[in-house]
């Protein structure tokens, strides 16, 4: 079992770190971030794999985390989780990249289910940027997406020409 | 109440469900990681362990009933935040269902939700709707006796959409449930509120029932 670099983010100080004590008895890495800027901070320290992030929090909000770490750290995974939030902040998180969006309390091993399937999806874009950019097609995952963008765009010019 | 009062107070619940959640979601991550410690640690080593897991799990069951709670009072709490959208009065029902089940209980009276088979949806204001369907149900139950049962049906016929609230049982005594109809203040409330939404509401004593239609 691969081991996953977890960060938590979440100002209720005994719950993000009870969590993050139950990840670890379960051979994970897992770290705390009490706030969005303490979060940041440590991921310019030491990257993770995946982030699981609250969304309402003193200081700078979850949603505005969520969209620095997409831009700085595209191919990391947000996983969203918060107590009773609306059907428009999932929207929004979820346009914003967020891998899933749960409401808190959720189930250890639902949450570990979720992490892991982010974890995957992380490591096959991190592989493929590789292989691409060791064939010298491409530089980054960004421009596979890019890519896939141009893909659509072309395949959207051709159903308009039909 | 004014709708700046409604809004204050939907805020406020609001606030302190989410809160409340905070609460229990530690609780429930904390006696989750002393469920964890004990699955590791030896019988031997931990006398009365299965009492311990035992008394563990109980408070497991505990936080679902409070978390469960603080969803559905959060759900309430944010019926303010608009006085028009679309309302699936299925759901409404349900939610209902769950703001009068106390009040039921103790009057060993059974509520039973019986929603419809299609998805039934309106625009209207979605704290007064709740609010005159609580009137109609607390006329009732303030009226009916131990072990009888409140029927709640939402229908739709044409642009017309209807709840019927409906007493059964053997016990029920059919000739008391509406015989203060004129004097009570769940009704006049109920007046005042269908007024506000373009509704009425009948009292339909053949069938001892009162019908909401919107």
């Amino acid at each position: 079992m691969e081991k996953i670099k977890i960060l938590l983010v979440d100002d209720e100080k005994e719950f993000v770190e009870t969590l993050s004590e139950r990840i670890r008895m379960r051979e994970h890495d897992s770290d705390v971030a009490l706030d969005g800027e303490q979060a940041l901070k440590k991921m310019d320290d030491d990257l993770p794999d995946v982030v699981v992030l609250d969304l309402k929090m003193p200081g700078m909000d979850g949603m505005e985390v969520l969209r620095r770490i997409r831009k700085a750290y595209p191919k990391v995974q947000v996983i969203m989780l918060t107590g009773h939030g609306s059907e428009k902040d999932e929207e929004e998180a979820k346009k914003l990249g967020a891998f899933e969006y749960l409401e808190k309390p959720v189930e250890i091993e639902t949450l570990m289910k979720k992490v892991k399937k982010a974890y995957k999806i992380k490591f096959e874009s991190t592989m493929m940027a590789a292989t691409f950019a060791e064939a010298g097609e491409f530089d980054t995952a960004k421009e596979i997406r890019d890519s896939d963008e141009d893909q659509d765009m072309l395949n959207n010019d051709k159903k308009k020409s039909k | 109440m004014n709708e700046k009062e409604i809004k204050f107070i939907g805020k406020i619940t609001a606030g302190v469900t989410h809160e409340v959640n905070n609460v229990l979601a530690s609780i429930r991550e904390i006696s989750g990681l002393m469920t964890d410690i004990l699955s590791i640690t030896d019988e031997t080593s931990f006398p009365r362990k299965e009492k311990f897991q035992i008394s563990l799990q109980k408070i497991q069951n505990q936080v679902q009933r409070g978390i469960k709670l603080t969803c559905q009072l959060n759900k309430f709490s944010h019926l303010s935040d608009t006085n028009k959208t679309d309302v699936d009065l299925n759901e409404i029902i349900e939610h209902l269902i769950f703001l009068t089940e106390r009040f039921a209980r103790i009057k060993n009276i059974t509520l039973q939700n019986r929603p419809s088979t299609q998805s039934i949806t309106i625009t209207s204001d979605p704290f007064l709707l709740q609010m005159s369907l609580f009137n109609a149900v607390s006329y009732l139950l303030n009226r009916m006796d131990n072990g009888c049962e409140i029927s709640i049906c939402p229908d739709k016929n044409g642009s017309q959409c209807s709840v019927s609230i409906i007493c059964k049982g053997e016990l029920l005594d059919k000739t008391s449930i509406f015989k203060d109809s004129s004097s009570s203040e769940e009704l006049l409330s109920l007046h005042s509120i269908m007024e506000s939404l373009n509704g009425v509401y009948e009292l339909d004593e053949s069938n001892t029932a009162i019908i909401i239609k919107i």
